[in-house]
């Protein structure tokens, strides 16, 4: 009889324990959903779905942490898995619309990009007007600048290449200001210089220039 | 079998079709109003950035209105007595209530966010502006190469992340301007460090000692240039007689290394020529030994340690000189001086007479008290730094004694 009542509550175990298995597939399958949207930039194209695509999935993960830790007759994975269906059902939209953006953000990025390249060649048109010798001590610094600003372009195009959009557009705008407050700069140098250039050439002798021209 | 009398028929067929229209006026439905504006409500917490700004209430909103989706979904149509309240509508009021308080919330921690990145920024910005005049202050601009552009780029694209509402990309930006900020202090700490060294400032005062009584014992002319203060002062007979500002290299605090490195030399020199007007683009001029044996050394000694490029050469023609052009600031290694104290030192000087050129005379000097304040960074005072301009400089004549 005792036998017999053990298969029962054992048998009854099994049945009540199998009804309410852990949905870790239907889980897998979710974060699998999310990792692509991610992967298809929706965090930083769509960030508020994303974060909210994220969140819903964090909660499925805490509720079915909360039904683990219940005892196996108690376990109701019901909620899991509506919260998981969810996740899945947003996943595509959200991909969807992050695709849409992220073509709207290359766009804005090339536009900048194509406005940056031509604030630079600008300025370095401009830098290159500038004479050597004594007056190059007046555009040292300018020359520098934009030879920063040259090498920051590089940053724009691997920013572009590395399809960060965002970060290529922020960095397009910053280096065309700065190429714009460049060229200014110059303006105002070779104002300097052109002084320098009509003060020195009335009283300069062969002689004089090649003093002027030796090493510092 | 027995039918059933005829007039239970007739009541049941009665009670059937009394019940009817009450069964079906039972039926209960989602108000699609209710749920359009659930529905929106999920979208303004989505642009609130609510999962970032109040994650824990924004969990609860979202768990209830999957959970409430889920509901409507299975059970379309909810039959329940005409006095009750429709669960769904009940349901959905509160959920859209809930929404309300959490989006208020995201809100308010939204603008909170934004108001202290915009301080951030605002801070940074104030900052590189006097990190800036600082470094202009000391004339060490060009020392700093690309550096300076790389971190005032960044500067602007933190603030154009912070308008954007990016604010992580924004903190990430302003991190990288301090960092960098931070190791330019520290390159210019490590070049000019010697500035703030008691040891070599006592050196240098040793060495200005020197040719202040060597201008005694032989009741003769010198000269000093102090490149800290910017300012060459004459001695005669061993006393002070005037002081002028002076206008040094684009690296002019800079140790000379080699050719063109736009640095003012520093040692004990003498007049080796004088070049007078004609001979000279630059007004009037004194030609310096330089370089001197001293020189030679440390330039070949770095040459050999790998210090400086390979194909280096040490340079030379260092003069101190009048002006071409009141407009030019710097010289390319040179001492500049007013034409008008030129003329003054044209009639003093002659060859052979010394020259000595030191960093600095006292420890508290100006590129001193730029790299502590550099080496502090902070964003503590918002003061000026004004730095008086080379113009008003130039006139700044003082005479230390009339003769």
């Amino acid at each position: 009889m005792k036998r017999i009542m053990t298969m029962l509550l054992a048998s009854a175990l099994c049945v009540a324990v199998g009804c309410s298995q852990a949905p870790n597939d239907k889980l897998s399958e979710a974060e699998k959903a999310v990792m692509d949207a991610k992967l298809a930039g929706a965090q930083a194209y769509a960030a508020e779905d994303f974060a909210k695509l994220e969140g819903m999935l964090n909660n499925a993960k805490k509720e079915m942490d909360d039904q683990n830790a219940k005892f196996g007759l108690f376990r109701d994975y019901g909620k899991t898995e509506q919260l998981l269906a969810s996740v899945q059902a947003e996943t595509p939209k959200l991909v969807e619309e992050t695709a849409k953006k992220k073509a709207e953000a290359k766009d804005v990025a090339l536009k900048a990009h194509a406005a940056a390249k031509n604030a630079v060649k600008k300025t370095q048109a401009l830098v290159a007007k500038a004479p050597v010798g004594k007056d190059r001590a007046a555009v040292e610094a300018i020359k520098n600048d934009a030879k920063a600003l040259t090498a920051s372009l590089t940053d724009v195009q691997m920013a572009m290449d590395a399809e960060d959009y965002l970060t290529a557009q922020a960095k397009a705008k910053a280096v065309q200001d700065k190429s714009l407050a460049l060229s200014s700069e110059v303006h105002g140098a070779l104002a300097k210089v052109g002084g320098a250039k009509t003060a020195k050439a009335e009283p300069t002798t062969a002689k004089s220039t090649k003093s002027a021209k030796k090493k510092k | 079998m027995t039918r059933l009398p005829s007039h239970v028929l007739r009541a049941a067929a009665v009670i059937v079709a009394l019940s009817m229209p009450l069964l079906s006026a039972c039926v209960q439905q989602a108000p699609q109003d209710l749920v359009q504006s659930v529905e929106d409500m999920d979208r303004q917490l989505v642009m609130a950035h609510s999962a970032e700004f109040a994650p824990v209430e924004y969990s609860r909103f979202v768990q209830q209105w999957v959970a409430l989706k889920e509901r409507l979904r299975l059970d379309d149509d909810v039959i329940g007595w005409p006095w009750e309240e429709n669960p769904f509508e009940t349901d959905l009021r509160a959920l859209q209530e809930e929404g309300s308080r959490v989006l208020a919330l995201a809100k308010d921690k939204h603008k909170a966010e934004r108001r202290g990145a915009a301080s951030h920024i605002a801070r940074l910005e104030r900052r590189l502006r006097r990190f800036t005049n600082r470094v202009d202050q000391i004339g060490s601009r060009v020392a700093l190469g690309e550096k300076r552009v790389e971190t005032e780029l960044l500067v602007k694209q933190a603030r154009s992340f912070m308008e954007q509402g990016q604010f992580v990309h924004s903190k990430r930006a302003a991190r990288q301007a301090d960092e960098r900020m931070a190791s330019q202090a520290a390159q210019l700490n490590s070049e000019l460090g010697r500035y703030a060294d008691r040891a070599q400032v006592d050196h240098w005062r040793t060495m200005v000692r020197r040719t202040v009584d060597w201008s005694r014992q032989h009741q003769a002319t010198a000269l000093v240039v102090v490149k800290a203060t910017k300012r060459l002062t004459l001695y005669r007979n061993g006393q002070a007689v005037a002081s002028y500002p002076v206008r040094l290299g684009f690296n002019g605090v800079q140790e000379k290394r080699y050719e063109d490195d736009g640095a003012t030399p520093e040692g004990s020199y003498r007049v080796v020529r004088m070049r007078d007007r004609g001979h000279t683009d630059f007004y009037r001029a004194f030609l310096l030994d330089y370089p001197n044996t001293d020189d030679q050394r440390r330039f070949q000694s770095a040459r050999k340690t790998g210090a400086i490029p390979a194909q280096a050469r040490i340079g030379g023609n260092i003069e101190i000189h009048g002006e071409a052009n009141r407009q030019l600031s710097q010289t390319l290694g040179c001492v500049m001086l007013g034409n008008r104290q030129m003329d003054m030192l044209f009639r003093e000087v002659e060859v052979g007479t010394p020259v000595t050129i030191v960093g600095a005379v006292d420890v508290d000097n100006t590129v001193a008290v730029v790299l502590a304040q550099l080496d502090q960074g902070g964003d503590d005072a918002d003061e000026d730094d004004a730095d008086p301009s080379d113009e008003q400089a130039m006139t700044d004549e003082t005479i230390v004694e009339q003769s």
